[in-house]
């Protein structure tokens, strides 16, 4: 292990005080000892999803519930893919509706909560508070009160069966807005006077300064969005009515409750295919978060604010 | 907040507050339309009974009925709430200290930093979505059997009956607890980070232990982080789709009698509980903060 000495800690000590360790040392020991317990805590849930999936029924229905696969099989995809293929409309619809939207509420959702988060954390006009203070009662409000009122909404939007409704009531996301107002606060005001002496407008500002400096906000931001939308099915269940504008979340929900209530015998199938199908909505999300952990992350370390 | 002085023409002050309107304005007409209007309509909603047929929605004012039998009349409601309030108190600091004691060590430099770090993120994609309904519904949330070791079932009985409940709690759903701090975690670790170095530095040198800095200089400069996440766990367990107190209300939405109006009048109550439980805790990590910077 290449250690940078630095020139204090011959003197103090402290390097071993854990405060600014350079590379491995034996004083690190203690943290792996700690931390990798509870990181294979942290691991569980994504083994079991896996695991879960390749199954056979004996074991998805055993007890005490065991906790990895012992003999492994593919049967569950199987049975899943058997019945994807008699659907009347092709999964290759419900799929794209579900990439399309995803990606549109996604961009769009991030680009209108960091705007508003902007507006309120660094400009100052009349409503600013109370609006925050507004967002934060709405934080609190259960979603599944609200249901019918904005069902109405919708309806006299003339909303109801189209491609926006699964866009539109999701953008204002009171939670990311209440997590990125919390990150541009943390950005010192004089960044932005000395761009705005220097001539920059608001728009260059928000685009070229806060945007870049709350990188990891807004990947964690985009993860949390992503997966509520991707995984959405009440949108498809309460304000569609046309089958091809439904998302695969919604399809797979139907497909493993359908089985699971008509008779006992296909409830076992049921659980299989509805293990697999966890598993097969559970990849995106996965697969996003690998690709966005590194914003979050990266440039948290050195974003140069103090 | 941007240093203007009050010499400056007014209509330097419109413009900007214009400029201001201008970012927010979307998310406003988005928030009123599908979130505020939505909301104002579903307090009209508990105080009526509603009745739904296919062609419209019929509405019979009944004042605060659907409140005093959510109180009074059911018997399941207030126990569901009462056990939420217990969850969420016994939940929030734990998630709170497990969070600071783990982004204090991934703040630290030592080998596969980088990978543990994603590892303790990796809770954002486990509590929302499929992965979570999967765990819940085998039970493999809880740490397996720990119910039911007769040395634990002992110590359980043994415990004043105020304590047992929460103790028990804690027992069966500590992993779960764990998962739900994933984002405290990350903005714990990014309010350490703009910590500037040379504090350490200088505090090592006045002869500082690791626990006097700890104390003096980690723990006051975490306290606005430590409000932030306060709320967000809150939040985040309340409306976390496995809760008790969530599914009860959804499935009294599509009772037969009354069902919404009924469900709107325990949406705003559980509104009510969140918002004074978001107050105490606010009210005591303030405290203890301006004490922290004294």
């Amino acid at each position: 292990m290449m250690k940078k000495k630095k020139w204090y800690s011959r003197y103090t000590g402290i390097r071993n005080r854990g405060i600014n360790p350079q590379g491995f040392h034996v004083s690190q020991i203690k943290f792996y000892v700690i931390l990798v317990p509870l990181a294979v805590f942290m691991l569980l849930p994504i083994i079991f999803i896996f695991s879960n999936a390749f199954k056979p029924p004996d074991e998805l229905f055993a007890f005490p519930p065991r906790f990895f696969v012992v003999n492994p099989t593919t049967k569950n995809f199987t049975d899943l893919f058997a019945k994807l293929s008699t659907s009347g409309i092709p999964v290759s619809r419900y799929l794209f509706n579900s990439i399309a939207i995803t990606i549109v509420t996604v961009l769009a959702s991030i680009l209108v909560s960091s705007m508003a988060a902007y507006a309120l954390s660094k400009k100052r006009f009349k409503l600013k508070k109370t609006l925050f203070a507004i967002n934060n009662v709405a934080l609190m409000f259960v979603p599944i009160a609200v249901t019918i009122p904005r069902f109405l909404v919708i309806e006299r939007l003339n909303l109801l069966n189209t491609f926006w409704v699964h866009i539109l009531p999701v953008l204002a996301m009171p939670v990311g807005l209440f997590l990125l107002k919390q990150f541009i606060d943390s950005i010192p005001d004089e960044v932005l006077e000395a761009a705005q002496i220097d001539g920059a407008s608001d728009w260059w500002i928000y685009w070229r300064i806060i945007l870049p400096m709350i990188r990891p906000a807004l990947a964690t931001i985009a993860i949390l969005t992503f997966q509520a939308a991707w995984n959405n099915a009440d949108i498809s269940t309460l304000y569609i009515n046309d089958e091809s504008l439904r998302t695969l979340a919604f399809y797979l929900s139907t497909l493993t409750a359908t089985t699971t209530a008509t008779t006992t015998a296909n409830t076992v199938a049921g659980q299989g295919i509805a293990a697999a199908a966890a598993l097969i909505m559970f990849l995106p999300n996965l697969i996003i978060f690998i690709f966005l952990q590194r914003q979050v992350m990266s440039t948290m370390s050195y974003s140069g604010l103090k | 907040m941007t240093g203007y002085s009050p010499r400056r023409e007014i209509s330097l002050r419109t413009r900007e507050a214009l400029h201001g309107y201008g970012f927010i304005l979307i998310w406003v007409v988005g928030f009123l339309l599908f979130t505020l209007l939505p909301l104002i309509e579903t307090f009209r909603y508990s105080l009526n009974q509603v009745t739904v047929t296919t062609a419209n929605i019929n509405l019979n004012f009944v004042e605060w009925a659907n409140y005093t039998r959510a109180l009074f009349t059911d018997p399941n409601f207030i126990e569901l709430l009462i056990g939420y309030t217990i969850e969420t108190l016994v939940s929030v600091p734990i998630v709170l200290i497990f969070a600071m004691i783990i982004a204090m060590f991934l703040n630290l430099k030592f080998k596969f930093k980088g990978l543990f770090r994603v590892i303790f993120f990796l809770p954002i994609v486990i509590t929302s979505g499929p992965v979570i309904k999967e765990l819940t519904a085998q039970g493999a949330a809880a740490v397996p059997g720990i119910g039911n070791i007769p040395a634990v079932i002992e110590f359980l009985e043994q415990l004043p009956r105020a304590l047992r409940t929460p103790v028990e709690y804690l027992l069966t759903s500590f992993i779960l607890i764990l998962w739900f701090s994933g984002v405290q975690i990350l903005i714990y670790l990014a309010s350490l980070q703009k910590v500037d170095r040379s504090i350490y530095e200088a505090a090592a040198i006045d002869g500082a232990s690791s626990w006097a800095t700890f104390w003096k200089i980690i723990l006051p400069s975490l306290s606005t982080a430590t409000v932030v996440n306060a709320i967000y766990t809150i939040v985040s367990l309340s409306h976390f789709s496995e809760n008790k107190v969530i599914r009860y209300i959804y499935d009294r939405t599509y009772d037969v009698q009354g069902g919404i109006g009924y469900a709107s009048a325990m949406a705003f109550i559980y509104f009510g509980v969140m918002i004074i439980l978001l107050t105490i805790v606010y009210l005591f990590l303030r405290q203890w903060a301006r004490r922290g910077t004294n």
